[in-house]
């Protein structure tokens, strides 16, 4: 059994948990469905605890951090950072500002040599103008300090 | 009979049109890119550029798609036979003997035998395509609500064969999906369900805001967090791609062999192209007359691995174009193209002006393959030094895309939020070993199921003996013991194949190397 499968589980339960919650506040005709889905959803993840302990009991508890072998959350979170800020900058600055400066500082923030930061950098943003903006007739974001 | 004649006609008549011609250069060109870069797979090429679709005809759409597929699995044999690196999981039986060949100087002809293996299993797979689609749509027209009640149940069944590992973390994964797909309004009552008060979530989670999230921006999640690897460059290489008349004797009797196993993989739910390239390359190795040769750069055995693969394809599509179960993962992305252009994939498609698309699509899906054959052989240089671009700048460039294309279907920023999610649901889901395939599964196939049940019951008073009133209820309700049941005897299979392959298996390609991702 691995440690971190008792988070899966948690965040499960609790899925199933605000379910209810919010499947409760339907009208009772409503109802029958998603309460047949989260119960199903409930069983599943019980049966699935049942193994874990049988699992546990037969040959003991792994952390579970061999899965993240080689994860390097000096790199990951600030890339994970860089793209939920590339979605805010573009509601406020448009798609074109933000995604040149999010593909700038992701490459340069990976080291990417800089010819090929230039390069990359002109080429998704010609290849997207090119598909959606003249192809598809796209309007992207423009952002609301350009509106 | 004669109208079904004048439909393949007709739709052969429609795909020559240039702007079918242009989809299917563009499509498998991509879709070779695609393939060959380690860390991409098929389902997320198709994905990602599922999109670029929406403002096509839905024939020009599908053809597109249906390339990108094509291309894509072809395209894994690439870096696999010239770095030892599958591109996608379809590949990994041929780097086996494609990269032996690789070091003896015979890159070009592993190359070439791939290519032409690969025409061929593709080309061939539309034979049943043609055959078993309209058949099987003819079969579905008889069905009801309790029939698409156990339709539906059917394609669930299809999730525990997606499992990874667990098989019960696989149905936890597809009860996920299930409760998921329940967001948004419900079909009978009317009452707003779960919408946190998002207007936009009227209609329940854009299908195709999940696929994206689920597969592409996963996979660049994925990436960013190992540290970026430098590809070995690609060999360089000088002999002839063409194969002579000897050669082409030797491997047709493989192929022919590995077209019927990957066609059969194809129809049968949960399995997919990377079972289906080792049960080729194990049928070539039993029937070869020189199985000495196996392990030490034999053309037989690429042939084999890349005829299944391909032949793959074409057998996939049945159940999703006739019934509107898709199997497997691409074709789970590829009946969300059919969604975003208004179609309901199933026996409908096999009626009226609908079934000029489908056959204009089936008449596609075979110009194609000589699209393959032609632009694997010419490009096959070109596209070698692309299998070493970087993750690091594959990273931001796939995390584009994926906003790009999200925001695009309704020109909403709420779905690139939504995209978002999905995307790092899709990457936590892969860190712990549930599966995504099987959430996008019951995403498509919960309104169905819930459809057809309420229907039911609200037409019987109430009474659950209506869900087994027909015989074709009782068909569908075998089927779903054999869905559970078919998994087991494919991982069976595929232990075995890969065990019997040598079990030397190289790393890193484009998803795990299980079947939900081909």
């Amino acid at each position: 059994m691995k440690k971190t499968d008792i988070g899966v589980v948690a965040f499960i339960y609790a899925v199933c948990a605000l379910f209810l919650v919010m499947t409760l506040r339907l009208p009772a005709a409503a109802q029958t469905y998603p309460l047949f889905i989260i119960v199903l959803l409930a069983a599943l993840t019980t049966l699935y605890v049942a193994q874990m302990v049988r699992a546990a009991k037969k040959s003991g508890v792994t952390t579970g951090l061999e899965d993240f072998q080689g994860f390097l959350p000096k790199q990951f979170f600030p890339i994970l950072g860089m793209v939920v800020l590339y979605l805010v900058v573009m509601y406020f600055a448009g798609f074109y500002i933000a995604t040149l400066v999010f593909m700038a500082a992701c490459l340069l923030f990976l080291k990417v040599p800089k010819w090929q930061i230039l390069l990359s950098t002109a080429v998704i943003l010609a290849l997207v103008y090119c598909a959606f903006t003249l192809f598809l007739k796209v309007k992207l974001p423009v952002g609301l300090l350009f509106k | 009979m004669l109208e079904t004649l004048a439909l393949m006609g007709q739709g052969f008549i429609n795909a020559l049109v240039p702007v079918n011609i242009l989809a299917m250069a563009a499509g498998t060109t991509i879709g070779i890119v695609i393939g060959c870069l380690p860390g991409l797979s098929a389902a997320m090429g198709v994905a990602l550029l599922l999109p670029m679709t929406f403002t096509m005809e839905a024939s020009t759409g599908l053809i597109m798609l249906g390339a990108i597929y094509c291309g894509a699995i072809f395209g894994g044999s690439i870096s696999a036979i010239l770095i030892h690196t599958p591109g996608t999981p379809a590949s990994a039986a041929t780097a086996i003997e494609g990269y032996q060949m690789t070091l003896q100087g015979k890159a070009g002809k592993a190359l070439g035998t791939a290519c032409i293996s690969s025409f061929f299993g593709g080309l061939l797979s539309c034979i049943s395509l043609y055959f078993f689609a309209p058949l099987l749509a003819q079969l579905a027209m008889k069905f009801g609500s309790p029939e698409y009640f156990w339709l539906s149940i059917f394609g669930l069944t299809i999730i525990a064969g997606v499992s990874s590992k667990s098989m019960v973390k696989g149905l936890i994964s597809g009860a996920l999906g299930l409760l998921l797909s329940t967001i948004g309004m419900d079909p009978m009552e009317g009452v707003k369900r779960f919408m946190f008060g998002q207007s936009s979530l009227y209609e329940g989670i854009n299908t195709t805001c999940a696929l994206i999230g689920l597969f592409s921006m996963s996979q660049a999640l994925i990436l960013a967090e190992q540290k970026i690897k430098q590809r070995a460059r690609a060999a360089k290489f000088n002999d002839k791609m063409m194969l002579t008349k000897k050669e082409m004797k030797q491997i047709a009797p493989t192929v022919g062999r590995s077209w019927i196993i990957g066609n059969l993989i194809g129809i049968l739910p949960g399995a997919g192209a990377s079972i289906a390239c080792f049960l080729g390359y194990n049928t070539a190795r039993q029937f070869s007359k020189e199985k000495e040769k196996f392990g030490h750069g034999s053309i037989e055995g690429v042939a084999g691995s890349e005829a299944a693969n391909n032949a793959v394809t074409g057998g996939s599509l049945i159940p999703m174009l006739t019934l509107g179960i898709p199997g497997e993962s691409v074709t789970a992305v590829l009946m969300g193209g059919l969604i975003i252009q208004g179609l309901t994939p199933g026996p409908d498609l096999f009626v009226g002006e609908t079934a000029k698309m489908t056959y204009t699509f089936f008449a596609g899906f075979v110009l194609i393959q000589f699209f393959m054959l032609g632009i694997g052989l010419l490009g096959c240089r070109g596209f070698a030094q692309i299998s070493r671009l970087s993750d690091a700048i594959l990273i931001p460039a796939v995390s584009v895309l994926c906003v790009v294309g999200s925001y695009a279907i309704h020109k909403n920023f709420v779905d690139v939020v939504i995209m978002m999610i999905f995307g790092v649901l899709g990457y936590l889901c892969r860190k712990f070993d549930l599966n995504t395939a099987a959430i996008v599964l019951a995403l498509i196939l919960g309104p169905i199921g819930e459809k057809g049940l309420r229907r039911s019951l609200a037409l019987s008073g109430g009474n659950p003996a209506i869900l087994f009133s027909t015989p074709v209820c009782w068909v569908l309700i075998a089927l779903c013991v054999f869905g559970i049941l078919s998994p087991i005897m494919m991982n069976r299979m595929e232990k075995k194949a890969v065990e019997q392959a040598g079990g030397d298996i190289p790393g890193e390609t484009g998803d795990d190397p299980v079947r939900t991702a081909d």
